[in-house]
């Protein structure tokens, strides 16, 4: 019976009592080359309990024990190292996501703090969020706003207070940051709408970049979410309310982030459920294309519009709802909500 | 401020009335997962919080450690190292095989494994054991804290490959990775009847104690294998 081992491959006699081997070259690289070569059949391990030490010992592989431990630990740091530095396109677009909902959720902080900050001096801006960072990092003091500006006149009749000196130059400043990290989160989309046409050219046809994006960041990979069935993708960014209707009777979500796509988003109530199905099977068919050929395929969706259109036809109408019992005494049975809706 | 020896390599140190468990810094003055450092007559402790190990809710729970001096241990679901840096603390004269299956917690575990001398890292799937075992010896010690749904069947297969005969497995089973919905009680009895009956290698359950209130719906379990009769 011949066996491989991380230092060599041996020659066994049925007894287990080793007849010949042939050692790996003793460097810590070629050892590591060999550790991860993937070893797929049950022939070529060692059997349950075989004492791998005592045999690189008596092979004369290596002299001591503290030998054995020290090479053994720098050959699998050395091929640990190697496995987990194969980084994929994918891998960039999972952090990109992740980087923008971070600057998301710390402009939204910082913009807030900005109004306040600001309301104190010139309140009637009327401006939030990215357009007042602008304007306040343009001009800071509203003594400074030029008359062709049309926030002129509110900006020399306002009733806030003056801002001036050291105020001023720090209400500037942090503008000034809030708008770096905007220009940094627009920076940011672009690049992912660019690799993500690369990498899953389907999967944005269908869903879009942003959302497609997404998907893969949640499900940790292009790959992984090529496995995923069309439910889970359906569901995917909803495990409140899945985990809700798995344990109580809440019902069912009807969708994760894909809801987030217009065509789910402005149909009406009574549409989305059905509409988010068919959107989720073709995300699923068009994921899985990108994987395995890696060509853009418009037939997807032209099916899709047709199934969407199908399904608005058959519905024009919402649905008549039950109505609620109102016999709140306990008498009669207690309608739950539970079910697809 | 005393060091007092609750098991091989495993202190309980008393300071301002208060205890905590320990372990002597293998690596002195690295601190690992920024753990507190300690040092009482010229000796170095890691202080080693029970919320945050399995193993070291373990130890508070009275489990008696079989893991010695000079064990090897075979730990799976490794993760980022918490546990592994503790571990390898007390196994000054052994050695831990680390198994871990995500390649980004592995970053870390590398990083502690550059700094100590006595851990393998080892990036792998747990359920799968022939994909490790042209590296990993017989070992003393399988610790086992994986939380996946079929986890008592990765002991099963580990154990039957890896540990000696006079070995014990220690295992933290997660009530909430086998069935979310189900009763954990319900699900630690089914895990131990599991253990006792459903595979090729019979185990002895040893002792078994719930961890609360260190981690939530998880239960510690020290079993070995059942001798033949």
């Amino acid at each position: 019976m011949k066996i491989i081992t991380w230092f060599g491959t041996l020659t066994l006699d049925d007894n287990g009592k080793l007849l010949e081997w042939d050692l790996f070259q003793k460097d810590t690289n070629v050892l590591a080359e060999s550790l991860v070569q993937p070893k797929e059949t049950e022939i070529d391990i060692p059997p349950a309990g075989f004492n791998l030490r005592a045999v690189a010992m008596e092979c004369g592989f290596v002299a001591s024990n503290d030998e054995y431990n020290n090479l053994l630990r720098d050959v699998s740091i050395r091929a640990a190292k190697q496995q987990i530095s194969s980084g994929t396109p994918d891998m960039g677009v999972i952090q990109a996501v992740e980087a923008l909902d971070d600057i998301d959720e710390t402009t939204n902080t910082l913009s807030e703090r900005l109004a306040e900050w600001n309301g104190m001096y010139f309140p009637e801006v009327g401006l939030s969020s990215e357009p007042l960072a602008r304007f306040v990092a343009k001009y800071g003091s509203r003594s400074n706003v030029l008359p062709d500006d049309n926030l002129y006149e509110k900006a020399t009749s306002s009733m806030g207070a003056e801002l001036t000196g050291l105020d001023e130059k720090l209400v500037k400043g942090f503008a000034d940051n809030i708008c770096t990290l905007y220009d940094s989160r627009s920076r940011i989309e672009e690049y992912l709408v660019k690799s993500m046409e690369i990498t899953a050219p389907n999967l944005v046809n269908i869903a879009g970049a942003l959302i497609g994006a997404r998907l893969v960041s949640m499900a940790g990979g292009l790959e992984k979410l090529a496995r995923f069935p069309s439910s889970t993708i359906q569901v995917i960014g909803a495990n409140r309310a899945l985990f809700k209707h798995l344990r109580a009777r809440a019902p069912s979500p009807k969708h994760g982030i894909i809801f987030n796509n217009p065509i789910i988003k402005n149909a009406p109530w009574w549409q989305r459920g059905k509409i988010s199905r068919a959107f989720a099977a073709k995300i699923t068919l068009a994921v899985r294309m990108d994987v395995y050929s890696g060509e853009l395929n418009e037939s997807i969706k032209t099916e899709l519009d047709a199934k969407i259109e199908s399904i608005k036809a058959a519905n024009p109408r919402p649905p008549k709802r039950e109505n609620k019992n109102k016999n709140k005494g306990g008498k009669g049975r207690k309608q739950k909500a539970g079910g697809r809706r | 401020m005393a060091a007092k020896e609750v098991s091989a390599g495993i202190f309980e140190i008393t300071e301002r009335g208060g205890k905590q468990l320990a372990t002597i810094n293998l690596v002195p003055g690295a601190s690992v997962y920024g753990e507190k450092l300690i040092e009482i007559k010229g000796c170095e402790y890691r202080i080693w919080n029970p919320k945050r190990s399995k193993l070291a809710a373990m130890v508070i729970k009275k489990f008696n450690i079989p893991i010695k001096r000079d064990s090897k241990v075979l730990y799976l679901g490794a993760a980022s190292g918490t546990t592994v840096s503790h571990v390898s603390d007390i196994v000054s004269d052994g050695i831990v095989y680390a198994v871990e299956f995500s390649p980004r917690t592995m970053r870390d575990l590398i990083g502690l494994c550059d700094e100590r001398p006595n851990i393998i890292p080892i990036l792998a799937d747990a359920n799968r054991p022939q994909a490790y075992a042209h590296i990993v010896e017989e070992v003393d010690v399988i610790f086992q804290d994986v939380a996946q749904p079929n986890q008592s069947e990765i002991a099963a297969v580990n154990v039957k490959r890896f540990l000696k005969s006079d070995g014990h497995l220690l295992l933290s089973i997660k009530a909430r990775s086998i069935d979310t919905v189900a009763n954990p009680k319900k699900v630690f009895k089914e895990e131990v009847r599991k253990l006792e009956h459903d595979f090729d290698v019979g185990f002895e359950v040893l002792d078994s104690r719930e961890l609360m209130p260190f981690h939530e719906d998880h239960l510690g379990v020290m079993a070995r294998v059942r001798p033949a009769l």
